[in-house]
C-alpha cells in the first residue's frame, strides 16, 4: 500500500497518513450530517 | 434577464472560449492532445475531475430535488472519499504506470483485445447517447428561462465548447475546468448567501432549518436494510461506494483527466482533494435548494415552475378553471406563510399540525394544476423540478447575479461535455482507430484524427440533443442500458487488479453474466438503481474467477 512516491506527500507525508485523514474526514462529515439532521432547532 | 446579465453571459461565453484556445496551444502529438503532455498538477486535475462530475443537471437538478424532496439524495455521495482511497491504491497505480492512453488499453495488455474492445465499445455506445443528454437537459430548461429556441441553447452551448476542446484537448479541457469551478464554486456560495439574506426580518437561519426539518427535507440518515427503498443510509454508503469506484474507475471521461497527471502522486492527490471536498460540497448545494423551498414561503411561487408550460396551461384551460386554480392557490399560499410563522413563534412550545396542514393544502392545488397540465398534453407525464432554481434565479437576483449564476449553469454544462468529447474520442483514437486500422501513422496524422475524432463527437451530440425531443424513450433505453454495464465494467477490472490468476475468457463471459445479472435484477425486481453496480461487480467477480478455477486450461482455450 505504502509504495515509494515520486514525488513527496504534501503535509501528511505517507499514504497511509493522508488515506487515514480522508477516512477521518469522512466519518467526521457523516457523523456532523447526522447531528445536523437530528438537531432540535 | 436584465442587460446587464446579458453582458455577464456574454463575456463568460466569450471569455471562456478564448482562454480555453489559449490554454491549449502548443499541441504537437497525441500525448499533449489527450493527456495535456502528462505534466498537469494535483490541484489542476482535481478541479477538473471535480468539474466533469458536476454537470449542469446536477446542479440545477439537485437544488430543485432539495426544494421538492429534501436533501436524501446526499447520500449517494457518501461513498465516494472511500471509492477515491480504493481506487489511489489500486487502480491508479496500475493505470499510471502502463502509460496507457485509456482504461480499456490496460485491459488488453492483462487480459485480451476482444475484453478491451467491448469495454471500450460499451463506453462509446453509453457515453456517446449520455453526452446528447449532458446537452440537451440543461438547453431544455435554459431555453425557457432565457427565451431562445432549444435549438440556439443546444448550438451555443455545444459549438462553444467543441470549438476549444477540437483546438486545444486536454489541456483546454483541465484549465477551463479550473476556471469553470471557480465560476461554480462563487456561483453555490453567492445564491446560498442571498437565499440567507432574502429570509423576512424576524425570521432567521434557525427558523428556516426548523421548518424545513418539520416537513422532513433535513432528513439524510435514512438507516432502512431496504433494497428497494431510495437513498437510504445503506444504498448510499455500499452502492454510492460501487457506483464511484465505476465512475471514477472505469469511465474514461474521469480516468483520463488523472491519468495528465505530472506523476503518479499528483493523480493520486487529484482523486484525494475530491475525497475531501465532494461530501461538503453537495451538501452546500442540497441545503441551498431547501433555502429555496423556505424562501417560498414569503414570496409567491409560480402556480408551475416550467413557464413554457405555464404559458400553455394560461392559453389552453378554460378561464374559470385558471382562476379558480389561482384563487386557491393563492389563498393556500397565504395560509402556509401565516401558519410558517406562526409555527416559527411557537417553536419549541407549539406543535407543527397547523403548519403541515396548510403545507399539504398547498400542495395538493399544485397537484390539480399538474394533473390539468397532463391532461392538456394528452396526458404526457409532468416534471418541473430542474425549473425551479433557475427560475428562482432569474426573478430574485438583481444587478448582474442572475447572469451569472446562469453563466455557472453554462459552466457547468460545458465543464462535464468538454471532458466527455475529449475521452470520446481518446477511445475512439486509441481503441479502435490506431488499434485497428493505422497503427503506425505520424504525430501530425495522429493529432488531426484526434480533433476530427472530436469535432465528430461533438457534432454528434449537438445532432442528438436536437432529435431528443423525438428521441425521449431511445434516449432512456440507452441511458438504462448503460446502468447495466457500469458495475460490470468494475468488475472486470477487479479481476485483471486483484485477481492474479484471472483468466481472459473468465473476464469476457464474467462481464457478460453480469451485465445479464443487473438486467434480469431490473426488470424482475424493485431493487433501487443504486444497487445494480454491487450486483454487477460481484457477479463478474464470482463467475469470472469461476470460470478460471473449474473450467482452466479449458475455457482459456475457447
Amino acid at each position: 500500500m505504502d509504495e515509494p512516491p515520486d514525488d513527496p506527500v504534501p503535509i501528511f507525508g505517507t499514504w497511509p497518513r493522508i488515506y487515514a485523514a480522508v477516512i477521518v474526514w469522512t466519518l467526521a462529515n457523516l457523523a456532523l450530517i447526522a447531528l445536523f439532521s437530528a438537531w432540535a432547532y | 434577464m436584465t442587460p446587464l446579465d446579458w453582458t455577464v453571459l456574454v463575456v463568460y461565453l466569450v471569455g471562456i472560449v478564448a482562454f480555453g484556445v489559449w490554454a491549449g496551444r502548443g499541441n504537437k502529438a497525441m500525448d499533449d492532445f489527450f493527456l495535456a503532455g502528462r505534466k498537469m498538477r494535483w490541484w489542476a486535475v482535481g478541479l477538473s475531475v471535480m468539474a466533469t462530475q458536476i454537470s449542469a443537471i446536477t446542479f440545477v437538478g439537485t437544488t430543485g430535488q432539495a426544494y421538492t424532496d429534501g436533501m436524501r439524495f446526499l447520500v449517494v455521495y457518501f461513498g465516494l472519499p472511500f471509492a477515491m482511497v480504493i481506487l489511489c491504491v489500486t487502480l491508479v497505480p496500475f493505470f499510471y504506470r502502463a502509460r496507457v492512453f485509456t482504461a480499456y488499453e490496460y485491459l488488453e495488455r492483462r487480459f485480451d483485445a476482444r475484453t478491451r474492445t467491448l469495454t471500450s465499445l460499451l463506453f462509446l455506445l453509453s457515453r456517446g447517447m449520455a453526452v446528447g443528454v449532458t446537452l440537451y437537459a440543461p438547453s431544455l430548461v435554459l431555453s425557457v428561462i432565457m427565451g431562445w429556441r432549444e435549438s440556439t441553447t443546444i448550438l451555443v452551448m455545444g459549438g462553444s465548447t467543441i470549438a476549444y476542446v477540437f483546438y486545444g484537448g486536454n489541456k483546454s479541457v483541465i484549465w477551463t475546468d479550473v476556471v469553470q469551478m471557480g465560476i461554480i464554486w462563487f456561483g453555490i456560495f453567492l445564491c446560498f448567501g442571498v437565499a440567507i439574506a432574502q429570509l423576512p426580518a424576524g425570521f432567521g437561519f434557525s427558523d428556516a432549518l426548523a421548518l424545513a426539518q418539520t416537513t422532513g427535507r433535513l432528513r439524510v440518515m435514512d438507516p432502512s436494510p431496504s433494497l428497494t427503498a431510495p437513498y437510504t443510509l445503506w444504498s448510499g454508503l455500499v452502492g454510492g461506494l460501487f457506483l464511484m469506484l465505476s465512475y471514477f474507475g472505469c469511465d474514461q471521461s474521469q480516468v483520463q483527466r488523472y491519468l495528465s497527471g505530472a506523476s503518479l502522486t499528483q493523480s493520486r492527490l487529484s482523486l484525494l482533494f475530491n475525497a475531501f471536498l465532494k461530501v461538503p460540497m453537495q451538501f452546500v448545494i442540497l441545503l441551498t435548494g431547501v433555502l429555496v423551498f423556505v424562501f417560498y414561503h414569503f414570496h409567491t411561487p409560480p402556480l408551475l415552475w416550467n413557464a413554457a408550460q405555464m404559458r400553455r396551461l394560461e392559453e389552453r384551460a378554460g378561464p374559470e378553471e385558471l382562476a379558480g386554480l389561482r384563487a386557491r392557490f393563492a389563498a393556500a399560499h397565504a395560509e402556509r406563510r401565516q401558519a410558517a410563522e406562526a409555527y416559527a413563534r411557537s417553536r419549541g412550545t407549539g406543535d407543527a399540525t397547523s403548519y403541515l396542514t396548510a403545507e399539504s393544502a398547498l400542495q395538493a392545488v399544485r397537484g390539480d394544476a399538474v394533473r390539468t397540465i397532463e391532461r392538456l398534453n394528452g396526458g404526457a407525464r409532468y416534471n418541473d423540478t430542474n425549473h425551479i432554481f433557475p427560475t428562482y434565479i432569474v426573478t430574485y437576483l438583481r444587478g448582474g447575479l442572475a447572469g451569472l449564476v446562469i453563466a455557472v449553469i453554462f459552466a457547468a454544462a460545458m465543464s462535464t461535455l468538454a471532458g466527455e468529447f475529449n475521452s470520446l474520442a481518446t477511445a475512439t483514437m486509441i481503441d479502435f482507430y490506431k488499434r485497428y486500422l493505422r497503427p503506425s501513422e505520424s504525430a501530425a496524422h495522429d493529432l488531426l484524427f484526434s480533433r476530427l475524432f472530436t469535432l465528430a463527437w461533438g457534432a454528434f451530440a449537438c445532432l442528438i440533443a436536437l432529435q431528443a425531443g423525438r428521441l425521449g424513450s431511445a434516449i432512456e433505453v440507452v441511458n438504462r442500458f448503460g446502468s447495466y454495464f457500469y458495475g460490470s465494467i468494475l468488475g472486470v477490472f477487479a479481476l485483471a487488479v486483484l485477481t492474479p490468476r484471472a483468466s481472459a475468457a473468465g473476464a469476457f463471459y464474467g462481464l457478460m453474466a453480469g451485465m445479464a445479472a443487473v438486467a434480469l435484477v431490473s426488470r424482475l425486481t424493485a431493487v433501487h438503481f443504486l444497487w445494480y453496480n454491487v450486483v454487477g461487480a460481484v457477479v463478474v467477480f464470482a463467475v469470472g474467477l469461476a470460470l478460471t478455477a473449474l473450467a482452466g486450461d479449458r475455457v482459456r482455450q475457447a
